[in-house]
């Protein structure tokens, strides 16, 4: 059965193109438009194989949203993807820190999404 | 793709936007630590998609942004006006490069150029040591490994925890293989009885061999996601191929946590150490981010909505035919069955109109940055506030509306407010200020822009009418008559021409503007007192409040609006009047017989209505035969074979079916005296 992967991203047009690719690589997506959108997905009878999701978000950023996942003993073992354009390792251990497994660097091609995909989703 | 660049360009410019609006705002309230995160998380959201989609400029140059308000975050630099300077310049040069038809030119090209040196120049003052220190040694990690093979020795112990990130250790040892060719030990002793087990507990650690031309940064990337969860040594033991170096695979075989120097001991070349050691304990604080401005909107194509408001129509008009027809047949079922859908119809119908109106506030942070950038090129200290910006028009409308605003704000502050020593002089605050008010009243919406500048001065624009030719020079203008003069065509009170409100005010082209949005504007003024200019604009053009009148067998529709009052009056009464000019309640009224000027044929009823209507402050009447009632409707375009008949301002098409036009009282009584006119002069 094909996996589904939840995008939480604020901007449409990153969500479109993540979404897209993904699609076409015959994964189910989710879509949420911030942190607090998101978490309506989490409710223990949604099977979420894979979260990605932005750091900088309103309503709810990507690491409060992590820690949330974190928390929720359904979820609490779910693999967790940011999107971050820092190369500071300042944020990523911020959010490692809070219980993401890996990050996905913006700008990205959709080879570079996959084989990020593929680290921690098989 | 073209969709997503698409997308991506309508919510860059709502981005520069909202960007814009902090600035601004920032301002006021330079210490606002919320503004400078909005401005940060705005910077790097375009500096993130921009570069998705290909605009490499924009993601440029938002990065050095975002960097410096990364610092003013962190309390390393200040807020200046420099740096909001900067910043606004910034968000004019975002708009062009978001701009492809000319993000390309020569002008954006240089401006870019000149506003990246800027940035850095900005980036770099002010810089602590400790800071360009940092800098120094990020650069001092160098990169030794050549093309050729080497081997490498691995160990890599996940923490018992691992799973809990939800990583799987497993996948990584498999991207070992993606590098080179590998000989992994699986060690599998620290697992329990199973009575012991814990599922969630990672038991089992690797030692791997490792023969690959990549260097040790690649390995390192394969672990990427998992060093900090990890004990992880990579040790290079060759420079050589030595996956089939029996020794060493024996060696792995027989024991577990195998001490380097011992496998380096069946290889005989010279070995060159490299150890990355990782284990890192982070304990980051995690910062509290407050919760930004809601967003709780969605995204619709203009034209969508217009399709929609279309719909809404017909079904309005398709209710009024069910409800006709209902009250023919007289059967107490359907006549119920049409209310409850008239109820629904009517709760849509205000629903939709909600729907496609939008607050002016979008475009009155346009009018800030007017004033703003104005007041500094003129020279003078003028503070804009407002107030009901949050009151909703119609979208048309308000595209319509905006340049004849940004005109009259223009002219207060050109014109209207006096230089800072000119005010003191005259015992008014230092600082001057432009008032803009918008509010509903009734189906329209007022928009009111006032100044606390010098007004109108009546003795001045006499002097001016008469050198123009206008009027004798004996004659004493009114205020009123001043009001007048103001909306006459190349009319103005300026001595000199200045950049920028150009020739002068140009009201009449602005109330020409307006009147295409079948609104008014109106002056008023004091001598040293200031200037208040009243814009009344429909809510929508969609739909009109009005009263269905009859002549003969003809329908029509006046706009409510423009009533001042319904009176009933015999038609001999009205024949017997000098001049067209009725009494009624004491004022002497100017009218016309729209049966005679319509050229309508049949007998006059003994009993008329007269419409008082509103015409340049003044009333005029146009007498009909009947009153019908009132009649809120949806205004239809009459087609382009008839737009050339300036009275109809459209038609609308009755619950029986019967089509109705829609007078434009304005121009029809313009028409109408145009006419009286011509005739005298005949």
């Amino acid at each position: 059965m094909a996996k589904t992967i939840l995008i939480v991203d604020d901007s449409e047009s990153i969500r479109e193109v993540v979404n897209f690719t993904l699609e076409n690589a015959g994964y189910n997506v989710l879509i949420g438009i911030d942190g607090r959108d998101a978490l309506k997905f989490f409710d223990g009878k949604t099977i979420i194989d894979l979260l990605i999701t932005d750091l900088y978000m309103p309503n709810m950023n990507g690491i409060e949203l992590i820690k949330s996942v974190r928390a929720d003993p359904n979820y609490r073992r779910i693999p967790i993807l940011f999107l971050t354009t820092e190369s500071q390792r300042n944020k990523k251990m911020q959010a490692k820190h809070a219980g993401a497994t890996g990050w996905i660097i913006k700008p990205f091609v959709p080879a570079k999404l996959l084989s990020a995909l593929n680290k921690v989703l098989r | 793709m073209e969709n997503f660049i698409k997308k991506f360009i309508e919510e860059a410019t709502d981005l520069i936007n909202a960007l814009e609006e902090s600035v601004l705002s920032l301002e006021d309230r330079p210490e606002d630590k919320e503004l400078i995160n909005e401005v940060f998380r705005i910077m790097h959201s375009l500096k993130g998609s921009g570069a998705m989609f290909g605009f490499d400029k924009i993601s440029d140059f938002t990065h050095n942004m975002e960097n410096i308000y990364d610092e003013v975050r962190n309390s390393e630099k200040q807020i200046t006006k420099k740096l909001l300077d900067i910043t606004l310049h910034s968000v004019d040069h975002l708009r062009n490069l978001l701009n492809v038809n000319i993000a390309e030119s020569k002008e954006v090209v240089q401006k870019h150029e000149e506003l990246n040196r800027k940035i850095e120049e900005f980036l770099k003052s002010g810089r602590t040591e400790k800071q360009k220190t940092d800098t120094r040694i990020n650069q001092q990690t160098t990169i030794t490994s050549g093309e050729q093979f080497a081997s490498y020795y691995i160990f890599f112990e996940p923490n018992s925890d691992i799973f809990d990130n939800g990583a799987n250790p497993l996948y990584t040892v498999d991207d070992l293989y993606e590098l080179g060719e590998c000989k992994v030990f699986a060690r599998t002793e620290k697992i329990p009885h199973l009575g012991k087990y814990d599922y969630s507990t990672c038991y089992i650690y690797w030692e791997i061999i490792l023969q690959t031309s990549l260097d040790i940064y690649e390995i390192e990337d394969v672990f990427m996601f998992v060093e900090d969860d990890c004990k992880l040594k990579i040790q290079k033991i060759s420079d050589t191929k030595i996956i089939n170096n029996k020794n060493i695979i024996d060696a792995l075989s027989k024991e577990t946590k195998i001490d380097i120097s011992k496998l380096k001991s069946f290889v005989t070349d010279i070995v060159v150490d490299n150890i990355v050691d990782e284990e890192k304990k982070v304990s980051d604080k995690i910062k509290k981010f407050k919760q930004e401005s809601e967003i709780t909107s969605i995204r619709i194509a203009t034209e969508k909505i217009d399709q929609y408001i279309n719909l809404v129509s017909e079904l309005v008009s398709a209710h009024a035919s069910l409800k006709l027809f209902s009250t023919k047949i007289n059967n107490s079922e359907l006549n119920e069955i049409a209310e409850n859908i008239g109820n629904i119809t009517e709760e849509i119908r205000d629903n939709a109109f909600n729907i496609s109106l939008i607050p002016i506030e979008n475009t009155i942070v346009r009018f800030r940055r007017l004033v703003r950038d104005l007041s500094a090129g003129f020279g003078k200290n003028i503070e804009f506030v407002t107030e009901g910006t949050d009151t909703r028009i119609d979208k048309t409308l308000l595209q319509i509306i905006t340049e004849p605003l940004m005109h009259i704000i223009r002219n207060c502050v050109d014109h209207g407010i006096e230089k800072e020593n000119e005010r003191i002089a005259l015992g008014k605050p230092p600082k001057g200020k432009i008032f803009l008010r918008a509010y509903h009243s009734g189906s329209n919406v007022h928009i009111e822009v006032s100044d606390d500048g010098k007004g109108i001065d009546i003795n001045k624009v006499t002097k001016k009418a008469v050198e123009r030719g206008l009027i004798n020079f004996n004659v004493v203008l009114s205020k009123e008559d001043v009001k007048n003069m103001i909306f006459t065509p190349g009319f103005s009170t300026t001595d000199k021409v200045s950049d920028i409100s150009g020739r002068g005010v140009g009201m009449d082209i602005l109330k020409r503007k307006i009147a295409e949005a079948r609104g008014d504007i109106d002056i008023d003024f004091e001598k040293n007192k200031g200037t208040k200019i009243t814009l009344k604009i429909p809510i929508t053009l969609a739909m009109i409040d009005g009263l269905l009148v009859k002549i003969g067998e003809s329908l029509y529709i006046v706009q409510l609006m423009a009533i001042s009052k319904i009176t009933d009056i015999f038609y001999s009464e009205l024949k017997k009047t000098k001049k067209n000019v009725a009494v009624i309640d004491g004022e002497q009224i100017p009218f016309y017989f729209m049966r005679e000027e319509f050229e309508i044929s049949g007998e006059y009823p003994e009993e008329n209505k007269f419409l008082a209507i509103k015409y340049k402050n003044k009333n005029v009447g146009l007498v009909f035969d009947s009153v019908v009632g009132e009649y809120q409707t949806v205004l239809k375009s009459i087609g382009k074979l008839y737009k050339d008949h300036e009275m109809i301002a459209g038609a609308t098409i009755l619950g029986d079916g019967t089509v109705a036009l829609v007078l434009d009282t304005n121009k029809l009584i313009t028409k109408f005296s145009d006419k009286g006119q011509q005739r005298i002069r005949n």
